[in-house]
């Protein structure tokens, strides 16, 4: 996973010459998006939100969804599974052992105790972008 | 103890980390240019595919078995074969990669953390899976051949389910006698075949002959790996390490090439990359092959092949595409179609040892060639480069069966279904 973002924040001052800001010398560090969203960047892929299914949850349309395969899947986290050869974003159900669409129109799918790695990885996090992204174009649509 | 890991078939096995549809086909990856198969996975190997050969004799063959075929798609296999390493170091302090898809892992001094190297084994196959979806298989022994044999095993035997470890006498027999003596780490073909002349077949027959023996008849590296199968390690990283004797960089072309000036833009374009690999580590180049060739499938197949030798050798860009476009009259014939053109560099010297010549000066420029490279690492490969090297490459490889780059493009992202 290479996904630089770095943010160097803007120190404002106050106009007042003669004393350097005490930031000033903070402020080389920057903050980097990949810190604050990304927890096990060797285990963790970016996909694209397709649909409007989980729009019920806060993931619409044209997100990036953060999905992490190294943590475990605890009761009702949002999941990205293979099914029918595709990767599908669902609800993790713990207690029923299955998977539930946010939308009433796709029925639950139960796990099986073969099915380990039917699910693909956790969405930890979604990023919309309220303005198209000039490297991606894909949330205007 | 030592562990080797590496990938089942890294490249298919990369094919279908962002595509789940494609999870249990029988896929296979094409060299560049789609030329050759360089990548079969299990699945079309048991429908009689194989490495090596052009795709175009099979090309009927793989659309009617339903077979899956991808052109190489380098940047998502550095990618993933990075994540692949990163994951794995996490099982050692001490872990040297040797290829894009297997490393090996030392165990110095953890008796007392590790107490069942299988199970380990498995963690390590579990854990590589679960956060990469990638397969591998683990060959845990007391050297690195040894580690190496158990990873043959761990692949080829079912009964070890990915992971096999040497850790008594007994398994270690069983193993090298299940093991042809070719697949023996470094036994190449020729050796293979004196040693079968000398009634070895088995890794287990190499590891009984006589190590005093084996270095009178044959050499003192082999002596090694019979030292080695028998559980004395002699091999040691740095010695693994050392750079590459020779530097090559070709390719073929994508469409035939009639043109002198393109001819000649794609050797400056090579001579360009191996002058960067040089400078990479540390060495000259002395004496550098520069050559052209049509197709071996054409009806009369044309080889161009020109040696140069520097007077003083080199590792600068601009010296290396100078003797290339010198060159290059001599090379080309017009009317035959190239197909594929390249550079070696046969001789290197290491730099810090290159004795300098009191008549001869050298016309290298160093500082440039920092700054080239270090400009092009900040902003990507070519982002400043000699004209020579052309700017439209008419000659660029052709990649039909490309994967999207789901990792290096934020438009090439795999698709969730929220439906």
């Amino acid at each position: 996973m290479v996904i630089i973002l770095i943010v160097t924040p803007i120190l404002i001052e106050a106009g007042i010459s003669g004393f350097e800001s005490p930031a000033a010398e903070y402020s080389q560090l920057g903050l980097s998006l990949d810190q604050l969203l990304i927890d096990h960047p060797q285990a963790t892929f970016l996909g694209l939100a397709n649909g409007d299914s989980m729009n019920q949850v806060g993931i619409y349309h044209g997100d990036i969804l953060i999905v992490d395969r190294a943590v475990t899947p605890r009761h009702m986290d949002v999941v990205v599974a293979t099914y029918n050869g595709n990767f599908s974003c669902k609800l993790f159900d713990e207690n029923q052992r299955r998977l539930l669409s946010a939308s009433e129109h796709y029925p639950p799918i139960n796990i099986g105790d073969g099915d380990s790695f039917l699910i693909e990885g956790v969405v930890i996090r979604s990023i919309r972008c309220h303005r198209a992204s000039r490297f991606s174009d894909v949330c205007t649509d | 103890m030592y562990a080797l890991i590496d990938a089942n078939s890294f490249y298919t096995s990369c094919e279908t980390v962002f595509d789940p549809l494609i999870r249990h086909k029988p896929i296979i990856v094409l060299t560049n240019n789609d030329g050759c198969i360089c990548a079969v996975n299990r699945l079309a190997k048991e429908l009689g595919i194989s490495k090596f050969v052009p795709y175009f004799k099979v090309k009927k063959q793989c659309q009617q078995l339903g077979i899956v075929v991808r052109s190489s798609n380098y940047e998502l296999y550095a990618d993933l074969s990075a994540n692949m390493m990163q994951v794995i170091s996490r099982f050692s302090d001490d872990q040297y990669i040797y290829s894009i898809d297997e490393c090996f892992l030392y165990f110095n001094n953890y008796h007392n953390v590790i107490n069942d190297f299988k199970s380990y084994g498995r963690q390590i196959r579990r854990t590589v899976y679960q956060e990469t979806r990638l397969p591998v298989c683990v060959g845990i022994g007391p050297t690195p051949t040894l580690a190496k044999a158990a990873n043959h095993a761990a692949k080829s035997l079912k009964k070890y389910v990915g992971v096999a470890v040497i850790d008594n006498e007994n398994i270690r027999r069983q193993i090298l006698a299940a093991m042809t003596v070719d697949k023996v780490w470094g036994i190449g073909r020729k050796l293979t075949a004196k040693l079968n002349a000398a009634n070895v077949y088995t890794a287990l027959d190499l590891a009984k002959l006589p190590p005093k023996l084996v270095r009178q008849n044959f050499s003192i590296d082999i002596e090694r790996t019979v030292r080695e199968l028998n559980g004395e390690t002699c091999i040691r990283w740095d010695e693994v390490k050392q750079p590459k004797q020779q530097i090559y960089s070709t390719r073929s072309f994508g469409q035939r090439v009639f043109e002198q000036t393109q001819l000649r833009e794609a050797l400056c374009q090579h001579g360009a990359i191996a002058a960067k690999k040089l400078r990479q580590q540390q060495s000259l180049v002395a004496t550098l092959m520069i050559f052209a060739a049509s197709s071996p499938f054409d009806e009369r197949p044309i080889v161009r092949k020109k040696l140069h030798r520097f007077v003083v050798p080199t590792n600068d860009t601009g010296v290396i595409l100078a003797a290339i476009s010198d060159a290059i009259a001599t090379l080309f014939i017009a009317g035959v179609p190239f197909y594929k053109v390249g550079i070696g560099c046969l001789e290197l010297i290491d730099e810090k040892y290159w004795q300098h010549d009191l008549f001869a000066t050298s016309n290298d420029n160093p500082k440039l060639m920092q700054c080239l490279d270090e400009i092009n690492g900040r902003y990507g490969r070519d982002a400043i480069k000699n004209a020579a090297q052309g700017f439209e490459q008419k000659w660029a490889m052709r990649r039909e069966f490309l994967s999207p780059n789901y990792t290096n493009d934020w438009r090439a992202l795999p698709k969730i279904h929220c439906q």
